[in-house]
């Protein structure tokens, strides 16, 4: 359980993406994530998806720790790719009773699961390459302007930093509760299918519960060292733009720009 | 009767946590598992407990091969109780009732049979019969604990596991569920496994230790063998020697002969200490 | 230095934690201060640095309250808190992160933070872990990580509330350790704690029993005197031997010395 969610996970490597400040990374992911809206043409997936392959390889991790971090997505990847298949489309390819699989059906469920698995992909290239706490100092010197319109940013992005520092903490205390069941012989894993959403309803009032202790605690320990007051903070991780931050951020509006053109003429 | 490891093996995440063990463990003995912090005990006990899918060599269990395969290890899993360390951080149910009464339920035990256990089980822990209509989330750390081992006790296993139950709690209530402990496990003649890092707790209640290293078992024999006689293990694995046993060879050291004592029991070498150093005192004055 | 006065806390009104609470702790002082399960130990901490306000009666620091907002964020610095859990008290991803998160919150100015840093890491033995996650740490690692993070503020009096209790024998010595050199180096401790043998090397020791001081005085006073028999504390290994073998006097926490000094010689 506990190595399969990938998502907010950082990993220890080096890399140039690694390297980058992390308000480059946010934006111009964020401007990337917008261009797949323009997604529609073959051309346009094709280029998508090489831009995806590449800042994989650039991430410098292993491209099989990428693709376990999928796997708890399987169920919705299946479930749209069904819903699309089953459901739309008029040019009938193969049929069983009321069963009708069509050709519209089948590119349009291929092409939307492609989507998911292409922003999936692309948003945890983002978090593997940047620490929490970095990127969390990244947005709130992004939303700095909103400070001066009385927007707590400071409290905001420690929020942000705790919430995933915390995930690996939060999954490891899952584990310890579903072994707790299944050593007074109740395998949550036994339960078959969609019977097993619900079955962990029970394992998460627990993880509540737990859960609210550890913020009192902590809300003590940031207290207990001087969060907080009203006064700003200096902060230790100086940002800065290098030169790979330029040509990054080149990179992504020649990328967009491509995606433009495609969509345009393609 | 008695559940017994050949050459077992366990890798996880592609390290190796287990490597070889073979032993076997006797019905009705207090067996005391002891090493450094990942040595391994957790994961032997989890062994055991049918806890671990994957594992290389055999598990028998009362003379019958246990086959690996999940439903299998779900007999073991019947039999033996599991009490996780700081048990009252998985506590799941919403009520008192509910947690004392979720795994006889697993388990099959009609109603009638789990309603008779609820109040032997509570008097045996020390809570009161009001609590099984509370929320877990109302009650202090110490009963919540106690909770947490009510629900484990009412199962009525052949075989508890204990890992490191006294963590946290101060020393009275410490002594006071070891002892509670030891008496169930001696009324009932129960076997149990108890994690612990607290040396003195381990010779003054074992039948027998097993000591473990890098994943591997150094020894498995009675506390007075292991602390008394054959030490070597215990430095090997850079465990310390039990206050008591330190106090018996500054004595020797001191009075420069060797003391035979036979339990390693503070009460007993607190006596032979007094009396040494009352003959030596008695010398003194003449 | 830090004096408690009348000082009553509780939650809910008719169910006290602490009654009329007083005393004051010397600079330089290594006081224990030792009680059953829900004595009102952690409590008391609290009170310490603010993080709790007292209901009635008044928490100082030399000429600074608690109960004086200005103040608070001076009592803070001065005051440090390593808290009992490991896990709920690390607030970063980093154990650099970690110890310059206190800072940042007090405006210390950059060059200054890498000073202290090093520093804070060098005293408790964490300099080759600056970029250490947390959950890849032991236990004893963390709390000292935890222990160097409140250093850094450079506090005058460090608070331990129960902070040895969840680790293994290990990770305790590693942070007793800490504490006595520390406390060599003029740091005044207060050490909460339910270890008996570790209140014998402490110089002062507080019972709290029921939320009212019980004892104040030395540790071979306390265990001379008989007042740990109503309290659910047992005594420390050296009083236990000490009572086996009918001595009166010359108490040490080093029951080695203790034998060896006494032993009767012909």
């Amino acid at each position: 359980m506990t190595n399969k969610i990938i998502m907010g996970q950082f990993t220890e490597t080096d890399s140039v993406l690694h390297r980058l400040d992390p308000r480059t990374k946010l934006l111009s992911l964020l401007v990337i994530m917008l261009s797949f809206l323009l997604l529609k043409s073959f051309a346009s997936y094709l280029a998508a998806t090489v831009l995806v392959g590449m800042l994989l390889r650039m991430s410098g991790i292993r491209l099989g720790w990428f693709a376990r971090g999928l796997k708890p997505l399987l169920l919705v990847l299946i479930f749209t790719f069904l819903y699309h298949v089953l459901l739309t489309g008029d040019t009938v390819i193969w049929s069983w009773s009321f069963i009708k699989l069509t050709e519209e059906g089948l590119t349009k469920g291929t092409i939307n699961v492609w989507r998911i698995i292409l922003l999936v992909l692309i948003a945890s290239v983002l978090t593997a390459t940047t620490k929490p706490l970095v990127l969390a100092q990244g947005l709130e010197k992004l939303l700095k302007p909103l400070s001066r319109a009385g927007f707590p940013t400071e409290t905001y992005s420690l929020m942000i930093g705790i919430a995933i520092r915390f995930i690996p903490t939060i999954i490891q205390e899952m584990d310890r509760i579903i072994l707790a069941q299944q050593a007074r012989g109740y395998d949550i894993r036994s339960i078959p299918g969609f019977k097993r959403v619900f079955a962990y309803i029970p394992i998460l009032v627990p993880l509540f519960a737990t859960t609210i202790q550890r913020a009192e605690q902590l809300s003590y320990a940031i207290d207990a060292r001087a969060f907080g007051t009203g006064k700003g903070r200096t902060s230790y991780r100086q940002l800065e733009f290098k030169r790979s931050d330029l040509v990054a951020a080149l990179f992504t509006v020649i990328f967009v720009l491509m995606m433009l053109l495609i969509r345009i003429y393609g | 009767m008695a559940y017994e490891l050949k050459q077992v093996s366990v890798s996880l995440a592609g390290r190796e946590v287990l490597r070889d063990i073979s032993c076997t463990l006797q019905e009705g003995k207090w067996i005391s598992i002891i090493g450094p912090t990942g040595a391994g005990k957790s994961t032997f006990a989890k062994v055991i407990k049918g806890l671990i899918p994957a594992y290389k060599g055999e598990y028998t269990l009362h003379r019958q091969p246990l086959p690996g395969d999940s439903k299998g290890r779900m007999k073991a899993v019947r039999e033996i109780g599991y009490v996780f360390q700081y048990p009252e951080q998985q506590i799941f149910e919403t009520t008192v009732y509910k947690e004392l009464t979720f795994g006889p339920k697993m388990l099959g035990h009609s109603r009638g049979r789990i309603e008779e256990a609820l109040e032997p089980v509570l008097r045996q822990v020390g809570l009161p019969a009001e609590i099984l209509s509370a929320s877990p989330l109302v009650l202090s750390g110490g009963q919540k604990r106690r909770v947490a081992i009510a629900s484990v006790l009412i199962t009525d296993p052949k075989l508890l596991i204990l890992d490191e139950p006294t963590a946290g709690l101060d020393p009275l209530s410490r002594q006071a569920l070891l002892q509670m402990l030891r008496e169930w496990q001696q009324a009932n003649h129960r076997t149990v496994l108890f994690i612990s890092h607290q040396m003195e707790d381990v010779a003054e209640y074992s039948d027998e230790v097993m000591v473990f290293h890098e994943g591997q078992l150094l020894g498995h024999s009675d506390p007075g063998t292991l602390f008394m006689k054959n030490t070597e293990i215990l430095r090997r694995a850079g465990l310390p020697l039990p206050e008591p046993v330190q106090l018996l060879r500054l004595v020797e050291e001191l009075s420069g002969r060797t003391i035979e004592v036979d339990s390693c029991r503070e009460r007993d070498i607190f006596d032979k200490v007094r009396l040494v150093w009352e003959a030596r005192g008695l010398h003194h004055d003449e | 230095m830090l004096i408690f006065d009348q000082v009553h806390y509780y939650y809910r009104k008719g169910q006290p934690l602490l009654a009329s609470v007083s005393f004051e702790i010397q600079e330089g002082e290594f006081v224990a201060i030792v009680g059953g399960n829900g004595s009102g130990k952690s409590t008391l901490a609290r009170l310490m640095n603010g993080l709790l306000q007292p209901r009635e009666g008044e928490v100082r620091l030399g000429h600074l309250s608690t109960r004086n907002t200005d103040d608070l964020i001076k009592i803070r610095e001065q005051v440090g808190l390593v808290f009992q859990s490991p896990d709920d008290q690390f607030i970063t991803t980093s154990v650099l992160d970690e110890v310059v998160f206190g800072l940042e919150n007090l405006r210390v100015p950059r060059e200054e933070m890498s000073v202290r840093v090093k520093q804070a890491l060098r005293a408790v033995q964490m300099e080759d872990y600056a970029e250490a996650m947390p959950h890849k740490l032991s236990g004893g690692q963390k709390q000292r990580t935890a222990i160097a993070s409140i250093l850094a503020m450079r506090p005058r009096i460090l608070v331990f509330d129960e902070a040895t209790s969840m680790l293994d024998p290990q990770g305790r010595s590693q942070v007793l350790s800490v504490m006595h050199e520390l406390h060599r180096q003029g740091m005044t401790i207060i050490h909460i704690t339910h270890h008996m043998d570790e209140v014998l090397e402490a110089e002062r020791v507080l019972l709290l029993n029921g939320g009212a001081i019980a004892f104040d005085g030395t540790p071979p006073e306390l265990f001379r005197t008989g007042t740990l028999a109503d309290h659910p504390l047992d005594q420390p290994f050296a009083v236990r031997l000490q009572h086996a073998l009918g001595l009166n006097t010359g108490l040490k926490a080093d029951w080695k010395e203790m034998i060896r000094t006494q032993w009767p010689t012909s």
